[in-house]
């Protein structure tokens, strides 16, 4: 009698499998012995739309962590970044974060997850205790909430209020000056183009009183066609155009209206123009549209931003986007808290880090801090100008003044009942 | 009774106790099952892995009742997963803004789930085939699409932010991870028992009869809309359950929840498992999740990884794990037995 293969699990794959599964479990005590180097956890979108987003950030912080290494380390102990894709969905975002430091053993986070992931990885540090700062989240809430406020949460992304007003207050310079009193519109339908559309008609409003909103449309996000969108605007005849589009949809939005010849018929301000992912896309950059930095080798005009401007580009050979800014000011943050603090440990790193200034080649004056009493940063490049259709793109940046946005934003603080 | 009535009484008394005995035995499995999961803690430090088997519960809810749909009654939804995000957000909106005890907003989402599954479910069930499973993925759409524009109540696509609340009860603490960890097992072991009872149930036979055979059910006088609708809003609940272990798991509800994406996981977790058998999505739900954290740990690109798997089971097994291994074991025994 011969005796076939039968279809099935062999003996030698299910002792592969039982390896697999041993090995899986090994992990943490594998992580631990390793103890010298120290690990980073880093969850962030490396897949899908935004990949962009995810893999802008990694590049950042590579390049931040080699300096750092190549001078010791964080407090002697060389850093490794263990950096692991979300698919931008809250549920991952929090499961990789947990796996990060169950598992992984990473005893320090960089949350590079965009709205709701970053929240989601907010929770994870409330529930794990783990030192984290918030890299890409630009919702105001999650600072200046005192419910969402713990100890080992930071935030080194711009704040969306501080941009509204910034960008609410030159608008209402140029809105009087050229006497534009009809404004139209035009911001992705979801929370983040929401609100900070209604923040910046609201310090638009309250810096020139006599705009008046004629027309608001809000497209979809990832919307591919803006016909619709740009006739409607073109109707109802405004003097001027708010947009808070971003990236892909900024840079169709702009191609398909200047199909239409828009931009010579209304002043367009659009806050996330100035960044590189939108500038060098669009085919014909209209000259003369106004737009807050995202991120710009040329503002602040110093020779360290152009140099890590010119570094990112030749190491990368794309030019920074305005989440690269974000993280790298990151790990800047935290290898001067380890070198204060001497130790590389969460708790003392938290506690030196809050109201530490340190010089940083974002910063509006050649420095940026990290606010002790809502963990978040601030004193960082801000600021608006026109387009150009070639380098350096925005020539003349208006530096936003930080005292008027200290002032304003505890006014908006109080009017949320978050003071 | 009549000589006829007694003659089927008797031939069926035997079916009667076989069943019974079956139900036994699917208790002690169940038992012997939660006893394995819940001594887990006590051999492992590992909480990555009482976080996989927490996920496992979430989603296995979720995917088994998927199957009473597709695999039982021959209804494939593309829309159940707006009843996990509507027991996730249910949940977690009752714990922070009413404060009450856990079981309390527990029962009010089961309630809260069951009427609008009710709604969903009159209009849905008429619907055949194609029909049927565009009108519960638009359903779905209409639930997404609200949770992401009534950002007052349910915070927009930022979810639900601030933590929920997880006040103990009867002396359990579900922000102590063994606690949480052992009422999702708990909520696992007992959802799928509860979910065996109604597929082995003289309604769950029904239910097989309506898939292979609506027409002849009807004409042997099952009224087969009300017996498609029980199921769907049973379903429903057992989805509902699994959206409320992941809102447990990760302190919130989020937009994505309820997103045909979650719908789309669902169906491609009972495809890898099998629908034929009781614990295929089970198996699959398995299978899912140690795939997914296995391939992003290495590469970003677990999309094609995915793809190819289930060009794996499409193409190549054309039958989900679990029907594959129950076919195999069936062909066996019949070649011993010389069949």
């Amino acid at each position: 009698m011969t005796r076939t293969r039968t279809p099935g699990i062999s003996r030698r794959s299910t002792l592969a499998l039982m390896g697999a599964g041993a090995m899986t479990f090994a992990a943490p005590w594998v992580a631990r012995a390793q103890a010298k180097t120290i690990k980073i956890g880093m969850p962030t979108i490396l897949s899908g739309r935004v990949a962009q987003l995810g893999t802008s950030s990694r590049n950042a912080v590579m390049l931040e962590v080699e300096k750092v290494n190549a001078a010791g380390g964080l407090a002697g102990r060389q850093i490794e970044m263990v950096i692991r894709d979300s698919k931008g969905q809250p549920q991952e975002a929090a499961r990789v974060a947990r796996e990060l430091v169950n598992t992984d053993g990473c005893e320090l986070m960089i949350d590079a997850e965009a709205s709701s992931g970053a929240f989601a990885v907010h929770e994870v540090a409330r529930d794990l205790g783990v030192f984290c700062i918030h890299t890409n989240s630009e919702t105001s809430a999650l600072t200046a909430d005192p419910k969402q406020r713990i100890p080992n949460a930071f935030r080194t992304a711009r704040q969306g209020v501080h941009d509204s007003i910034v960008g609410g207050s030159y608008a209402a310079a140029i809105a009087k000056a050229k006497g534009l009193k009809k404004w139209a519109t035009c911001s992705p339908d979801y929370a983040y183009g929401r609100d900070t559309t209604g923040e910046f008609t609201l310090y638009l409003k309250r810096f020139a009183p006599d705009v008046e909103i004629i027309s608001e449309s809000w497209p979809k996000l990832f919307q591919p066609d803006y016909t619709e969108v740009v006739t409607k605007i073109l109707q109802a005849k405004p003097q001027a155009l708010y947009s808070c589009l971003w990236g892909g949809d900024l840079t169709s939005y702009i191609d398909q209206a200047n199909i239409y010849a828009m931009f010579g018929q209304m002043e367009v301000f659009a806050v996330n123009m100035a960044d590189y992912t939108a500038l060098t896309v669009v085919k014909n950059l209209p000259k003369g549209i106004h737009s807050g930095n995202r991120y710009i080798k040329s503002f602040p005009a110093t020779p360290e931003n152009a140099a890590w401007g010119d570094a990112y580009k030749a190491k990368y050979n794309e030019y920074p986007t305005n989440w690269s800014w974000e993280n790298a000011t990151a790990i800047m943050l935290m290898a001067e808290a380890a070198k204060k603090a001497n130790s590389a440990d969460g708790k003392k790193i938290a506690e030196v880090l809050k109201g530490l200034t340190i010089k940083c080649p974002f910063g509006a004056d050649g420095t940026v801090t990290m606010r002790g009493d809502d963990h978040t940063l601030v004193g960082y490049a801000i600021g608006w100008g026109t387009t150009i259709p070639q380098e350096p793109y925005v020539p003349e940046i208006k530096a936003g003044d930080w005292k008027t946005i200290f002032e304003l934003e505890a006014e908006w603080k109080k009017s949320k009942g978050y003071t | 009774m009549t000589e006829l009535e007694a003659g089927r009484a008797e031939r069926l008394a035997p079916v009667r106790n076989g069943m019974a005995l079956q139900r036994y035995r699917d208790v002690l499995i169940a038992l012997i099952a939660f006893a394995v999961l819940a001594s887990l803690p006590l051999f492992t430090g590992s909480k990555a892995l009482l976080d996989f088997v927490i996920r496992c519960s979430a989603y296995g809810l979720f995917a088994t009742s998927l199957n009473l749909l597709v695999g039982y009654t021959g209804l494939t939804s593309f829309g159940h997963g707006m009843f996990f995000g509507l027991g996730a957000y249910s949940f977690g909106l009752i714990m922070q803004k009413l404060g009450v005890p856990i079981p309390v907003a527990f029962v009010a989402t089961l309630a809260i789930t069951a009427l609008i599954a009710a709604v969903i479910g009159a209009i849905c069930v008429r619907l055949k085939e194609i029909y049927f499973a565009f009108v519960t993925l638009a359903f779905q759409m209409l639930i997404h699409s609200t949770i992401l524009s009534w950002a007052s109540f349910t915070g927009g696509d930022q979810g639900l932010r601030g933590g929920i609340p997880r006040p103990a009860f009867f002396g359990i603490d579900l922000s102590n991870h063994v606690h949480l960890y052992v009422t999702s097992c708990a909520l696992l072991i007992l959802g799928l028992l509860a979910m065996r009872q109604i597929a082995q149930s003289p309604f769950g036979f029904t239910l097989r009869m309506i898939r292979d055979n609506a027409a002849r059910a009807s004409f042997l006088g099952i009224d087969v809309w009300r017996a498609k609708l029980t199921v769907f809003v049973l379903a429903a609940l057992f989805a509902s359950i699994g959206g409320m272990v992941m809102a447990l798991f990760v302190s919130g509800a989020y937009p994505e929840f309820a997103y045909w994406t979650i719908s789309g996981e669902g169906i491609f977790i009972n495809m890898l498992g099998g629908v034929s058998t009781f614990l295929g999505p089970m198996v699959g739900t398995v299978l899912l999740l140690l795939l997914n954290d296995t391939v992003t740990r290495f590469t970003e690109y677990h999309g094609i990884v995915l793809g190819v798997v289930i060009l794996f089971f499409a193409l190549g097994l054309r039958k989900g794990l679990l029907d594959f291994v129950a076919e195999w074991f069936s062909r066996r025994r019949d070649a011993g037995e010389g069949r």
